[in-house]
């Protein structure tokens, strides 16, 4: 096999050099651009000369960013608890008894990969009008408290779990809520924390229902009011990329953290 | 199961049978039931923010409305159909759509199946070095990723205007967001940036589940690797090939949403819009929620037969290692 030739080593390893920093140069600009200052913000040299933290402090100062990332944080959480809440019940159900009407549900629940969030933003966008919730945190998060991806996820896990076990604590006399809360999640901790990780990046990205549902600033969540700050054409870039590195910043450390678990649950549950 | 048989066939006690009858009853209702109590609040949730909201998408694509509350909405039958066919910026904008699904099939299919083929053979640290930096652009916000690339390709001050500028690649600055030539090369070009970690992370999860013997008996054969990847990994990978492509072509459309909102809001011209943009714009800016439920409805069917049609072809097509 010609796998040993080094220069083919030497290629292979260059050019997926060059796909790296393609991946992360846009990064690596966001960073140096946050804190170059005034006057070598519009040069391109590649480090800055004298970093500064004055467009923090200025973006910090322009916008109610700890407020954002406060939001962001409380209707990521939320969305993602009362996913998950929904969808081990659910998952619980379908996996533990037979009953009839099973099949529509699984239909029920597929179909919903095929509606696009255009073909119903109008409804729902009436709907969280009517009931007072515009430009509130509530009204982000309530379409989005259950999820079929999920609910379609926690399924395969639960069947991986052995039934002889579930048999055997329905003998002792276990009841089903204790079943599911006591035997059946504390073993699979690590699949739903997984699926936590990955609702929690879906919800921290989502960009559409938000924005509409938002008005002011102070109720929005970081992505929203950067996308105020980068549509306001002021030509501040320095503080723009602050603001931006801020708003990646909780996801990065989060990857940083945890990338074996990340991209293990990517692979296996794949992406909304 | 057995239970509920004996006690029916059981003679009835003495005693108090009408309760014994009554609780026994009720422990079958509540065994029909329980499975539907653990279901009900998705159940509820889906119908209440997804299926009902379609209905309703359906009734109002037959009817004009300008969404204020209280209006009436006006029957008005095929009307919005009829003229949604022909409006010229809507058929554009389904013209855009097609660019933008079939150009991002490289970055989800082509470039991430040879990164995940050039990686697996490598050692573990290097390989997880590799797919760890891939997979960084796809977890980032479109609304982080737009404004970074507002900056690196902005007209007058940017990077890569200024870089291009220095080789002499061209004259003047491009104003990339605003011109029709480049607008939606550079929408396609962050999705597709966007896009390939996730693709090559499923392509090496696929890879690895391929037995090695195969390439060892071709090595035998003499195949060149060249030949390998042809003949053996992608009809191997085949099952994952057609997922992604279905993922693709369904979501490309909304992937490329949040970037044309954020950086060109469709323009210059509509050159960089798609059906998705154009349904908001309907709706949001011209307030016209028949006309955008009438397109919803139009592409609802449209990418559901499409998705029919790729699953059944899937199944056809995909080859698997028993």
């Amino acid at each position: 096999m010609n796998q040993r030739s080094p220069v083919l080593a030497f290629l292979r390893h260059g050019a997926l050099a060059l796909m790296c920093i393609i991946a992360i140069i846009p990064l690596y600009w966001m960073v140096i651009s946050s804190l170059k200052n005034d006057s070598e913000i519009f040069t391109d040299s590649f480090f800055p000369n004298a970093p500064t933290f004055s467009n923090y402090t200025y973006a910090f100062s322009q916008m109610p960013i700890v407020r954002m990332i406060f939001n962001s944080f409380a209707i990521s959480i939320m969305m993602t608890f009362l996913q998950l809440a929904t969808s081990l019940l659910a998952a619980y159900a379908l996996v533990r008894w037979r009953f009839r009407g099973k099949g529509l549900i699984f239909s029920v629940l597929s179909l919903t990969w095929l509606i696009p969030f255009q073909a119903i933003m109008i409804p729902n966008y009436v709907l969280v009008n009517d009931l007072g919730l515009n430009d509130s945190m509530l009204g982000i998060v309530l379409p989005f408290c259950v999820s079929t991806f999920a609910i379609l996820s926690l399924y395969q896990s639960f069947q991986a779990f052995p039934s002889v076990l579930i048999e055997a604590a329905c003998i002792d006399g276990m009841n089903d809520w204790d079943i599911l809360m006591r035997l059946i999640i504390p073993n699979i901790k690590s699949g739903i924390a997984s699926l936590g990780i990955i609702s929690f990046i879906n919800a921290w990205n989502e960009y559409l229902w938000p924005m509409l549902i938002t008005k002011k600033m102070e109720h929005s969540p970081i992505q929203i009011g950067l996308k105020l700050f980068v549509n306001s054409d002021t030509n501040m870039w320095g503080s723009l990329m602050s603001a931006t590195t801020v708003s990646c910043l909780p996801i990065l450390l989060i990857y940083l953290l945890l990338r074996r678990h990340i991209v293990d649950s990517f692979i296996r549950f794949g992406i909304k | 199961m057995s239970q509920t048989f004996e006690n029916s066939y059981a003679p009835p006690l003495k005693g108090s049978p009408a309760i014994a009858r009554k609780r026994l009853n009720k422990a079958k209702l509540w065994r029909r039931i329980k499975p539907f109590v653990y279901l009900a609040p998705a159940i509820i949730l889906l119908s209440v923010w997804m299926y009902k909201p379609l209905i309703t998408t359906f009734y109002l694509a037959f009817h004009k409305w300008n969404m204020v509350p209280g209006t009436e909405k006006k029957f008005v039958g095929f009307e919005n159909f009829d003229k949604l066919f022909h409006n010229p910026a809507f058929m554009d904008s389904i013209g855009n759509t097609v660019f933008y699904t079939v150009g991002l099939l490289p970055f989800s299919i082509l470039i991430p199946l040879v990164l995940a083929v050039v990686t697996n053979n490598m050692n573990g640290k290097m390989k997880n070095f590799y797919r760890g930096i891939f997979f960084i652009p796809m977890i980032l916000a479109p609304v982080s990723v737009s404004a970074i690339w507002r900056w690196l390709f902005h007209p007058s001050n940017g990077v890569v205007n200024h870089i291009m500028l220095k080789l002499n690649w061209i004259d003047q600055p491009i104003a990339f967001f605003s011109d029709a030539n480049f607008a939606k090369w550079i929408i396609l070009l962050i999705t597709g940036w966007k896009m390939i970690g996730f693709s090559v992370i499923m392509f090496s999860a696929a890879l690895t589940s391929i037995s090695r013997e195969y390439y060892e008996a071709a090595a035998i054969d003499g195949a060149s690797s060249m030949r390998q990847f042809v003949n053996v990994t992608v009809p191997l990978m085949s099952p994952m090939i057609m997922f992604m492509l279905m993922m693709s072509i369904l979501f490309s459309s909304q992937w490329t949403f949040a970037y044309i909102d954020i950086l060109t809001t469709g323009g210059p011209y509509g050159t960089s819009t798609n059906i998705y943009y154009e349904m908001y714009r309907y709706a949001f800016s011209n307030l016209n929620a028949g006309f955008s439920s009438a397109a919803a409805l139009v592409f609802f069917f449209l990418f559901g037969a499409i998705a029919l049609l790729m699953n059944a072809a899937s199944r056809k097509l995909s080859f698997y290692d028993n």
